[in-house]
């Protein structure tokens, strides 16, 4: 195990600063910077390069990476071109308005898709199963931004209400949170949750096809204590790993949900530092997340290993 | 219609309407009939309201009239559809930006509604007999929100920190002309200047530059820090600025003007899409919000309590038209161009009725500087006429073209497929290109636009409107290459020229080059519209579309 | 979309007398009967749309702007007089075409460059499993928005960014697939009497792995038409007045409180297609899986 932790980490580490090259070189790649911008429609050459130097722009690029990647191994990830913040205090906050989207969603999936999966699964071709199986291929198939469109407007034209206008963290106000996510968490999870249904409904069925499951049930043991006993360890490991794929994905269905929603999180912040060409905040947000994708991986992998031993062999 | 009688009203006068609810069943209605609705509804409205039109004295004061039953306090929220990409006033030309710095930032003087330069740091000034040297008397008792006195030493050192070019700031090539800022004595500064220029106090206004304290941006990490913090001089504080959340301003304690402004502090809530905000509007979340598409209005227009409002504008959306394009660079095909343009369609597509089809001059400034609209050479719809000069020009069989339209700006998608339908009349057929604004701005500075919609707005000043845009280079931009002579000379005569009806006289023959040989086609002035609750009292649109009005307005109880 | 109709093909069979057949499939499966005939239908609007509406997608009259539903215009119209049905139906074509070819250059590229991963190893696994692994650490949707950002909007580019986000998908699938058949007998006895690995690659292990790959076709259609809306809704689609179905949501959405019909209808578009698309390739999956 420890031998194994160690390569899977060199490996990410490997990973991530390939990564961090390849953020670097794609946000430089996307034409018009920063100075541009701020010059606007007013002209004047001379001020243009007086502010590209002074941002480093004028700096071949791998100097300009060496001197980022420098400073960020040190933990300083610079100054925002456009807020004049540290791109830290920036990310910070907006990566917890994220983190709980992320959280809170993957809860309602959980607590709502794990259930009717299983429900699903045991009631195989029932109607239970195919009313279950309806909301699943439906949650699938709408688009994400539609279902929170519609819920916005929905809500809004039937009881009068809408979302508060500013991010409240959960610290400062739980009821002024919850009323700001309620919406954007419906309307995610609503996908999600229709996914986990799925995939547990996948693995309860193939469980219940299990030799050993059928030859206890034709025993006549109860079909609770089956349940426990056979079904819910078989599909405990399916059901972990998927919850790191939701993460993932929620991390990155954030995006368009936090714009439509005008949540600060790390989503609308990348949109707008591509927006504004502020290189800084982009690589700064994007070496986030795709670090924390890589940790859930980790995280998954691991507790994958620690529950099945028999993944250690592989 | 209605609404021309409103830009043609009382010079500079806000153009206000008050349309009140109606019933509350407008919500599935049709768009024709709901239209019409709203026409008469404002005719009924407009009598009444144009007896209100602000009196001279109004006009002349800062920031908007003074209210007389004012209450001081309370925050207002107010909504915004584009966040300020920062809050620099020195080095960030965004217009969003500069919307929100004027209420903490100030220059030396306020861009009258009228196109009048007004003192604002300035007490007044003098100019030399030859128009070069003028000497300008300071506002006394004024403090930084820093919290030191300030002198004339700096706003000397704020104006010469602007105008050199190796500060970075894109106002610097409006005081090109500034040879000298010097301090006098400790309320009195000197502009010396290298040619004669009459709208030097309008350029001392509060687009570009500010007065900070002396020696603030000796240290390197001001040009970020300044995004942060609050160094001005103006009747509100930043507080905060959370990106994608909200802009936070206080009241300045120690503000210059005696009981201004009202209110305690301002929450600008920065919401990216009109849906939210309409929702947010509809459910009382939001006590104003100007609206980026006029039209937006008839989503909201049933709402209760919600009063709508428009004002005349100094913004304008154009069709530009690069000469670096070979077919371009042809004058003939240009003004083929400008002749098969339909603008009152493209104004109806683009933001319904809230606009004003323009000649060669925006709207808030048609009747101070604007050539008359019938004497603008080269208008249309003229079909026959266009394809007349096409088939003059070789292109008899017509060409393909790109024309280019930004991301984000929602009136350049039903605008560019009306005018592809328009121009293909005339065998020009136009394939829609649309770039992100980082790009699109890329093009424009390196004068490589080709055919593509814009959208700018400048100080009422018609010297700052067109001089950088259109003069010849170097002293000019002329992003649109189309170096004219005769259009540059004209530019140097009227900004020299100090007497209003000579001026006046330049500019329009100024205008009657820039229409004839179409380096732009102007097509409208977008009315600013604005939307506020009941409680909200005494707010009014600037037609720069900067919240000047924000420092007047109070919060009924 | 070739791809899509051919693996669905064992449930309609053509030859008469199986009627009965037929009807008992449909009796087990009506989700696949349900998602065949969705297809069938999207493909026709796809191939002819003018069968569907005597509309113009791109028409511009102003003058009749914003209408709601009615008899001429079933889906009302939009900003500039535009009708939706038409605007939705001609949008089948592009939206499904952007998603299956972008798909399809996943599928090649990503399954060739996994073939070739996993049935020779080493150094060049080496190296192609690191690059998969840094675009794999990219959320889909990110990985999209900044490709078209760097790339601008564009029909050509958006195809670009959309068979990026896919790829690592793919490759996986093939390298997995090519590693399992590796190991098996048949390939060792080929390579021993001489057999070259080149033949050994694209007559054998292909022939094994090509299944997998058309399953993970199917699986990932409706995944990436929700990628390629959700682009089109931050206005990263297609250029105006192509109709395409984010595109026109994302035109709508401004509209929706008073207008809902232009944002409505192409969303419904979408969750048809998805809903279709994932019937079908649930059925797929399931002969798969008894194979």
């Amino acid at each position: 195990m420890g031998s194994y932790l160690l390569k899977r980490l060199f490996a990410s580490l490997l990973t991530a600063v390939l990564a961090s090259i390849l953020v670097f070189l794609l946000v430089r790649m996307v034409p018009g910077d920063v100075v541009a911008q701020m010059m606007g429609q007013a002209g004047g050459e001379n001020a243009a390069g007086a502010l590209r130097e002074f941002f480093g722009l004028d700096q071949p690029i791998y100097m300009q990476y060496l001197t980022w990647i420098t400073n960020v191994l040190q933990g300083n990830l610079g100054n925002s071109w456009t807020r004049g913040l540290p791109v830290t205090d920036m990310i910070g906050p907006a990566f917890l308005v994220t983190l709980e989207i992320a959280i809170l969603t993957l809860a309602v999936a959980t607590l709502v898709g794990v259930p009717l999966g299983i429900l699903a699964g045991i009631y195989e071709n029932r109607p239970l199963d195919t009313a279950i199986q309806t909301f699943n291929i439906l949650g699938l198939a709408a688009p994400v931004f539609w279902v929170g469109l519609m819920l916005l407007v929905g809500v809004s034209a039937v009881i009068g209400w809408s979302p508060p206008l500013r991010f409240v963290p959960i610290t400062r106000s739980l009821s002024d949170n919850l009323s700001i996510l309620i919406l954007p968490i419906a309307s995610l999870g609503l996908l999600q949750a229709a996914a986990y249904s799925q995939f547990v409904r996948q693995n309860v069925v193939s469980a219940l096809n299990q030799e050993y499951v059928r030859t206890a049930i034709a025993k006549g043991v109860p079909i609770r204590v089956v349940f426990f006993k056979h079904i819910l360890r078989n599909v405990l490991i399916p059901i972990i790993t998927f919850m790191g794929l939701i993460l993932i994905q929620i991390l990155g269905g954030t995006v368009i949900i936090e714009s439509l929603f005008a949540l600060p999180g790390l989503g609308r912040l990348l949109l707008t530092a591509i927006e504004t060409r502020d290189y800084p905040v982009l690589q700064g947000a994007l070496l986030i997340v795709v670090v924390s994708a890589m940790v859930v991986n980790l995280v998954v992998d691991l507790t994958y290993r620690l529950i099945d031993p028999r993944v250690r062999v592989a | 219609m209605a609404h021309d009688d409103c830009s043609r009203g009382p010079r500079g006068a806000a153009c206000k309407r008050t349309r009140e609810r109606k019933g509350s069943i407008m919500t599935f209605m049709n768009v024709s009939s709901m239209r019409r609705f709203g026409q008469k509804l404002l005719g009924a409205t407009m009598l009444s309201l144009l007896a209100l039109s602000p009196s001279l004295a109004d006009e002349m004061s800062l920031y908007g009239p003074a209210a007389e039953n004012a209450v001081s306090g309370g925050r207002l929220n107010m909504g915004l559809l584009l966040e300020p990409p920062g809050f620099d006033p020195f080095h960030q030309a965004a217009d969003a930006r500069i919307r929100l710095s004027v209420l903490v930032y100030q220059g030396l003087f306020y861009e009258g509604a009228n196109g009048q330069a007004i003192p604002l740091l300035a007490e007044g000034f003098e100019v030399s007999e030859d128009g070069l040297v003028y000497t300008i008397r300071l506002r006394q008792g004024v403090k930084f929100h820093t919290g030191g006195d300030m002198t004339a030493a700096d706003v000397a050192y704020s104006y010469n920190y602007i105008r050199n070019p190796d500060n970075g700031s894109p106002g610097a090539g409006d005081f090109s002309m500034v040879s000298n800022v010097e301090v006098v004595d400790d309320s009195t500064v000197r502009f010396t200047l290298t040619n004669k220029n009459s709208s030097l106090p309008m350029t001392l206004g509060n687009k570009y530059g500010a007065v900070v304290p002396a020696g603030y941006f000796d240290d390197e990490s001001a040009k970020n820090r300044i995004n942060a913090e609050s160094v001005g001089t103006g009747p509100f504080k930043l507080v905060e600025f959370v990106p994608n959340s909200h802009v936070a301003l206080e009241r300045n304690e120690d503000y210059w003007e005696a009981g201004v402004p009202y209110l305690d502090a301002i929450d600008f809530s920065i919401l990216p899409n009109s849906a939210s905000m309409l929702v947010a509007l509809q459910n009382k979340r939001i006590d104003l919000v100007p609206l980026s598409r006029p039209q937006d209005v008839q989503q909201v227009s049933s709402v209760a309590g919600l009063n709508i409002e428009r004002w005349p504008s100094l913004a304008q959306t154009a069709i530009d038209l690069g000469s670096e394009l070979e077919q371009l660079s042809d004058v003939r095909v240009r003004q083929a161009i400008s002749l098969a343009v339909d603008k009152n369609e493209i104004l109806k597509a683009s933001v319904g009725e809230y606009g004003t089809v323009l000649g060669t001059m925006v709207s808030g400034m048609q009747e101070s500087w604007g050539l008359p609209l019938d004497q603008v050479p080269m208008q249309g719809p003229d079909i026959e006429k266009a394809k007349a000069l096409m088939a003059e020009a070789g292109y008899a069989d017509g060409f393909t073209m790109t024309l280019t339209t930004i991301n984000g700006f929602d009136w350049m998608d039903p605008a560019s497929v009306t005018l592809q339908e328009q121009l293909a009349q005339i065998g020009i057929t136009l394939d829609i290109q649309r770039v992100d604004l980082g790009v699109w701005v890329n093009n424009f500075r390196s004068s490589q636009m080709g055919f593509t919609f814009n959208d700018w707005a400048a100080q009422p000043d018609p010297n700052l409107l067109f001089y950088r845009h259109f003069h010849k280079k170097p002293d000019g931009a002329d992003f649109r290459n189309w170096n004219n002579d005769e259009a540059s000379a004209l530019l140097d005569e009227g900004r020299a020229e100090a007497d209003p009806a000579k001026r006046r006289d330049i500019y329009n023959r100024f205008q009657t080059v820039l229409a004839d040989t179409v380096p732009t086609i102007m097509l409208y002035s977008p009315d600013h519209v604005t939307v506020r609750s009941d409680k909200v009292q005494n707010f009014t649109q600037h037609p720069t579309g900067w919240y000047f009005g924000l420092a007047r307005t109070f919060l009924a109880e | 979309m070739a791809q899509a109709t051919s693996s669905s093909t064992p449930s309609v069979p053509a030859p008469l007398g199986t009627w009965g057949k037929l009807i008992r499939t449909a009796r087990r499966e009506p989700g696949l009967v349900l998602g065949v005939a969705l297809l069938v239908l999207l493909l026709l609007a796809a191939l002819f749309p003018s069968l569907f509406t005597s509309q113009s997608p791109i028409g511009v009259f102003i003058d009749r702007a914003m209408q709601p539903p009615s008899r001429d215009h079933w889906f009302g119209t939009d900003d500039v007089g535009r009708d939706i049905m038409a605007r939705v139906i001609y949008g089948t074509r592009v939206t499904l075409a952007i998603c299956a070819g972008s798909l399809l250059i996943s599928a090649v590229i990503g399954g060739t460059l996994g073939l070739i991963s996993g049935f020779f190893g080493g150094w060049t696994d080496q190296v192609l499993g690191r690059l998969v692994d840094v675009l794999l650490s990219f959320p889909p949707i990110i990985l999209g928005v900044i490709i078209t950002g760097v790339l601008g909007p564009d029909i050509i580019n958006l195809v670009v960014a959309l068979s990026i986000v896919y790829m690592p998908v793919f490759f996986r699938i093939a390298r997995a697939g090519a590693m399992s058949e590796v190991g098996k007998t048949y390939v060792e006895a080929a390579r021993s009497i001489g057999v070259r690995d080149s033949t050994v690659l694209s007559r054998h292990v292909m022939r094994n792995v090509l299944p997998l790959i058309l399953t993970q076709y199917m699986i990932l259609f409706p995944l990436i038409l929700q990628i390629q809306a959700a682009l089109g809704f931050l206005g990263l689609g297609v250029q105006p007045p192509t109709p395409d179905w984010g595109a026109i949501m994302e035109q709508g959405k401004d509209y929706i409180l008073y207008a809902p019909w232009i944002s409505v209808f192409p969303g419904l578009a979408v969750l048809i297609a998805a809903l279709a698309l994932m019937l079908v390739g649930r059925a797929v999956q399931k002969r798969m899986d008894q194979r």
